[in-house]
Formats: structure tokens, C-alpha cells, sequence
């Protein structure tokens, strides 16, 4: 499945990247240790996590909302942290753009949806005159399934699906490349969930997008994920392809996360047992974790004594699904 | 087949479906500022108040030009039969001590206080709110200007005022600029505090990330969420600055003597408080009447802005 990862096109790359928050005097908090990964141009790549492990921080890194510390990350092939000049990062706005966890938080209250939608034509002057613009506008919000009447409106009028549809159009009408989803269905309700993962499936397929998805939720990012990397306390402890993470969990930490997934079966729910992380028995020798390729796509955050257990256990298990089949 | 069949027999038939149907917003179509003065009008009491100070307004604005009053013209000072008469059909609020009419005092004396403390407020608005706009986003703007305010803040209104009148002499115009001097600075802290309390919410990130620039996110995503915390103030500051007005004239600081102020009146008439107390207390009834209503106005407009109490 994983096999010709190394064919296909990287979008972002992100290298080493540590981010950290000064907390006080001298002192600082490090959010985002060490992180490593890429993505590629097309793929849903869901960066999984419980509340506080650093996923929105690295989220709001790409979209250069927070500085990096250390690490570099590359959007095609051109660095797009630190310092860069202002048409560098007037680019990175038109390319990269951002769905928001909170629709009712994250729309201008003040200002009619029209306006909330042609924010980022304005700054960037997308349209020729007045009529482009409103028809622009009228697109981006069929696109997302509203009506172009709703243009007058402002946001507090609007059901909670409806206003994260507003922040979908108002990304989309940028045409970016790439996009982070932050949460984007956790403030929803359950009943709409679905119809925005779909319509986010319907405009990358359309448009050719390439989605950073965060999420908590594992049984969302199976859904929409084709590669999932699972950070916890600012380390990513196991990227790999989703169909893989679900059948060969190897870190602790990503069985403790899959085990509290419920599932829509009484009998096998009541059967279920949610593990617990716990930390401390893994290898305390001291040795610093490494990301180690285990299988070609399958990361895991691991000693070199770790290493060979998960070497073990993975073999195990394959071992078990060969003889299943 | 079968199924139609079935259909046209049945009772029922399906009913049609339209997805669409359900974005449809059933409400009526909302405007702003619509919305602000339906919920301004729709107390009795505050449509009451309201008509009062207008109408105390237009009278102190337009009185004064027909009376012509001015307290160095006195033509019944040799007059005692003119003095100190009890109000009365033919003397409104009664005469002064010099014989002239306390209702063209009075009047002539609001028209002053009111002009100083509107153009004082505009002043004050429109240098302040920009001013602390712009330092509510700015850092480095912040550290300086934080020592500008903290030295402005400690220098004692009284004897700041005392010196600039005695430097640009008594009259309107050094008034106003006493007031202004250092009143923006106040202005302008108090709304750098409201945008630092807004600037970091969520939908000015999610401006951020659009490309938006500073100044029009602040005219666009701050300013406009501020509309209600400013009238509050405005409609503290308005009072505030009449009773600055009277309190500088009482202290002798003010217009001087060839201007009639509110501040004036009651500065010249407490001297006579005991024999004749409506002297006194007419000037301070209306000062009261006009700082109240214009405060009771404010507070509900501030209120009406506040798109919460719309629905």
C-alpha cells in the first residue's frame, strides 16, 4: 500500500521542527518536540492527538501563526518558517489556508457573510470588478452547499454546519493548494458531521487539495485520512498509512488511543476494554527516541530496544493475519 | 412496477423532498443599525428622556442668541426693585443680584457648557480611539507609549489646568484645550485594553490567515465589536466633562468673567444661597437634568449597539 510513497510529490515538509512558548521569565514550554514528517500533494494526512499534545501549534506553524524554534518547514520545495519576504509570505497565504475548529468563533460577527467570504479576494484583489467578485462569491457558497441569498446575512443567523460552510467557502475561494483542518467537526453537532467531511471529501477531489486533518477523534480520521500521525506531549510517536495504523498498532500509546474508540456494536462494546497509557513501561535506559521506518511508511517512536520488541510484535501479528487468511 | 402500483392505491403518497429547502433562513432579513434604534425606541421611558434632552438641547443652543444675554451687560444694577426677584410668570426663574434675568443666565450659561463639552468629547474620541487602536496591536508601540500614559496619568488634572490657564488666559478656547490636553491619553488606554481583549480571538486569527492587514482588521473586525463599549463611554464622558467645565469655572479657572457658564452661575450664586437658594439651585437642577438625560440616552444607545439585546 505504502510502497511508492517515495515516487510521489512532497507538498510541505516538515523537518525537525520544535516550537516552544516562553512561560514566564526563562523559562520555556515546548510544545512540538522534534517534529519530522511530510506530506504528500493530494493525500489527507490527519495528525491525531489528545487536547494539549501540540497538534493545533503545529498546525498554526504552517500557516505561520507560530514561529518554529528550531526545524525548518518547506512548502514545494521553498522554506516557509522563520524570516521570509513579504511576497513569500503573501504566497503562503494564498496557498495555504485554514478551516477553523469553531465556526460561531471564528466568523466576524460584525460583518455580513458576503463580506466574511471576500475577505481574502479583497486583500489579495482576486477579481476584476464588482460583478466578479459577487459571482465569485455566489460559487464559493453554492460550492459549500448555501445559497447565494445567504450573502446579506450575518453569521449569528446561521446553524452551526451552515457557519463552518461559510469558513469552507472562505478558505476555498482563495483556491488554495493546501489546507489544515483544524477540528474542523469537533464544535459540531454529530448530525452534520458527516455532510462536512463530505463536502471537504467533494471539494478535494474537485479542486485537487491536499489536507492536514486534526483531529482527536480516530474514528473520523479513518474515515477521511489516507496517512495518520499520532502525537502525544509534542512527540509524534507513529505516522502511518491508516488502513495500516489500524490493523498493526505498535506504539503503547497508539493501541491506548484505539482501544477507547467505541464501537456501534453492543455486543463487541461490551467487550471492549479501554488500555491506558502508561509510560513508564517503556524502555528507561535513557536512550533518545528516534523515528524508526519499521515497515516502508510505518514510523514508530522508539529506543533501539523498543525497536526490536515492536519488530517482534509486528511480525506477530502478521503473522497471525497470514494464517487468518 | 409493483411499488407504483402500490403508490397510486395507497393513502399516502411520498412526500417531495427538497435538500436545499432546509438552508432557507426563515427569519426576517436583519439589519444593524435597523435593529439598534427599534430596541433604542422601544422604551417608553428612555423615548421620554430622550425628547427631554433634545428639546433642553435645541433650547440652550437657540435661546441664548435671542436673549442675548451676557453677564457684563447690566442694565438694572441701579435697579433694586430688579433684584433678586422670586420666580415668577414674568421672571421664569426669578433675577440676580444685578438684576438680570437667572433664565437667560441659566441658558446662555448651558449653551457654553454644552458646546465645550461636545467639542471636547469629538476631540477626545477622535485622537483617542485611533491612537489606542493602533496601540492595543502594536508591541513595540506599547512599551513607549505605556510610559507616555503612566507620566500623563500622574500629573494632577488641577494643576496642569491652573497653569495652561494662566499661560493661554481665560476663554473657550484654552478651555477646550485644557481638557484635551491630556484626556486623550485616557481615551486611548481604555480602548487599547478593549482591543488587547479582543485582538487574539479566533476570527482575527482566521483574518490573519487571509492575508488581512492590521488597519483593516481594526476598522473592520475591532472597531465595529467596540461600538457599544465607546457609546458607554462617550455617554460617561459627555457629563463628565460639563461638570469639569463647571468645576474649573467654580474654581475660577474657566471662561472668566465676561463668559456666562453654567459653572459661573453657580459659582456666583452660592453667595447667596441662604436668602435666596433658587438662585443656586436653578443652575444646578439644569446641570443635573442635562448630565442625566444625556447619561440615561447613552447608556441605552450602548445598549441598543450591543447586538446581543437585538433578539
Amino acid at each position: 500500500m505504502s510502497k511508492n510513497t517515495n515516487d510521489r510529490e512532497v507538498i510541505l515538509s516538515i523537518k525537525h521542527v520544535d516550537i516552544s512558548f516562553d512561560v514566564g521569565h526563562k523559562k520555556k514550554f515546548v510544545a512540538v518536540k522534534d517534529a519530522n514528517f511530510d506530506i504528500y500533494k493530494g493525500e489527507t494526512f490527519a495528525l491525531v492527538g489528545e487536547s494539549g499534545s501540540g497538534k493545533t501549534t503545529l498546525g498554526r506553524a504552517i500557516l505561520r501563526i507560530n514561529p518554529c524554534s528550531a526545524g525548518e518547514i518547506e512548502f514545494e520545495g521553498k522554506r516557509i518558517s522563520g524570516k521570509i519576504s513579504r511576497e513569500e509570505d503573501r504566497n503562503v497565504v494564498r496557498n495555504i489556508q485554514m478551516i477553523f475548529q469553531d465556526p460561531a468563533a471564528s466568523l466576524n460577527e460584525r460583518a455580513t457573510i458576503e463580506y466574511c467570504v471576500s475577505e481574502g479576494l479583497y486583500n489579495f484583489h482576486l477579481y476584476k470588478d464588482e460583478e466578479e467578485r459577487i459571482a465569485k462569491v455566489d460559487k464559493a457558497l453554492q460550492d459549500v452547499g448555501l445559497l447565494p441569498e445567504h450573502k446579506s446575512r450575518y453569521p449569528h443567523e446561521f446553524s452551526g454546519g451552515q457557519r463552518q460552510r461559510v469558513g469552507i467557502a472562505r478558505a476555498m475561494i482563495m483556491d488554495p493548494k493546501f489546507i489544515v483542518a483544524d477540528e474542523p467537526i469537533s464544535a459540531l453537532d454529530v448530525s452534520i458531521r458527516a455532510q462536512v467531511l463530505n463536502l471537504m471529501n467533494k471539494l478535494k477531489a474537485e479542486k485537487n487539495l491536499t489536507y492536514l486533518f486534526i483531529a482527536h477523534d480516530l474514528s473520523v480520521v479513518r474515515f477521511i485520512a489516507d496517512r495518520i500521525a499520532v502525537i502525544h506531549l509534542g512527540e509524534i510517536v507513529e505516522i502511518a498509512d491508516s488502513e495500516t495504523l489500524f490493523k498493526y498498532p505498535l506504539h503503547p500509546y497508539t493501541i491506548s488511543l484505539l482501544s477507547a474508540v467505541p464501537m456501534p456494536d453492543p455486543i463487541v462494546e461490551r467487550t471492549r476494554r479501554a488500555i491506558v497509557y502508561d509510560p513508564s513501561k517503556l524502555d528507561q535506559s535513557g536512550e533518545k527516541r528516534e523515528l524508526k521506518e519499521i515497515r516502508p511508511g510505518h514510523f514508530v517512536f522508539a529506543t533501539t530496544k523498543e525497536y526490536a520488541e515492536y519488530e517482534k510484535k509486528l511480525e506477530e501479528i502478521e503473522r497471525e493475519q497470514e494464517n487468518q487468511d | 412496477m409493483e411499488s407504483e402500483n402500490k403508490n397510486t392505491n395507497d393513502l399516502f403518497t411520498f412526500a417531495e423532498f427538497d435538500e436545499m429547502e432546509s438552508e432557507h433562513i426563515a427569519a426576517p432579513r436583519y439589519s444593524y443599525w435597523r435593529s439598534v434604534f427599534r430596541t433604542f425606541f422601544k422604551s417608553k421611558f428612555t423615548v421620554a428622556v430622550a425628547v427631554i434632552l433634545l428639546f433642553l438641547l435645541c433650547f440652550a443652543l437657540i435661546q441664548p442668541v435671542y436673549s442675548g444675554y451676557s453677564p457684563i451687560i447690566t442694565p438694572n444694577i441701579n435697579n433694586p426693585e430688579m433684584k433678586f426677584l422670586k420666580p415668577s410668570w414674568e421672571h421664569i426663574f426669578g433675577t440676580d443680584h444685578v438684576g438680570n434675568e437667572v433664565f437667560d443666565a441659566v441658558w446662555a450659561g448651558a449653551r457654553n457648557s454644552i458646546i465645550i463639552s461636545f467639542v471636547c468629547t469629538a476631540i477626545n474620541m477622535l485622537v483617542g480611539i485611533p491612537i489606542g487602536a493602533i496601540w492595543g496591536f502594536s508591541k513595540k508601540m506599547d512599551k513607549w507609549m505605556l510610559e507616555i500614559y503612566n507620566i500623563v496619568a500622574n500629573i494632577p488634572f488641577l494643576l496642569l489646568a491652573m497653569i495652561l490657564c494662566y499661560v493661554l488666559g481665560a476663554g473657550m478656547r484654552s478651555l477646550i484645550i485644557t481638557m484635551c490636553c491630556t484626556e486623550w491619553v485616557f481615551v486611548a488606554y481604555f480602548i487599547r485594553t478593549q482591543v488587547m481583549i479582543i485582538r487574539d480571538r479566533e476570527y482575527n486569527m482566521a483574518s490573519k490567515c487571509l492575508g488581512t492587514r492590521t488597519l483593516t482588521m481594526i476598522t473592520k473586525n475591532i472597531l465595529p465589536y467596540l461600538i457599544s463599549v465607546i457609546m458607554t463611554y462617550l455617554s460617561r464622558m459627555i457629563p463628565s466633562l460639563i461638570s469639569y467645565e463647571v468645576f474649573l469655572s467654580y474654581m475660577g479657572l474657566g471662561l472668566g468673567t465676561t463668559n456666562a457658564s453654567l459653572g459661573q452661575s453657580i459659582n456666583l450664586y452660592t453667595s447667596y444661597m441662604k436668602g435666596y437658594p433658587h438662585l443656586f439651585w436653578i443652575p444646578v437642577g439644569v446641570l443635573a437634568i442635562i448630565s442625566i438625560s444625556l447619561y440615561i440616552v447613552g447608556q441605552k444607545l450602548a445598549d441598543a449597539s450591543d447586538p446581543r439585546t437585538h433578539m
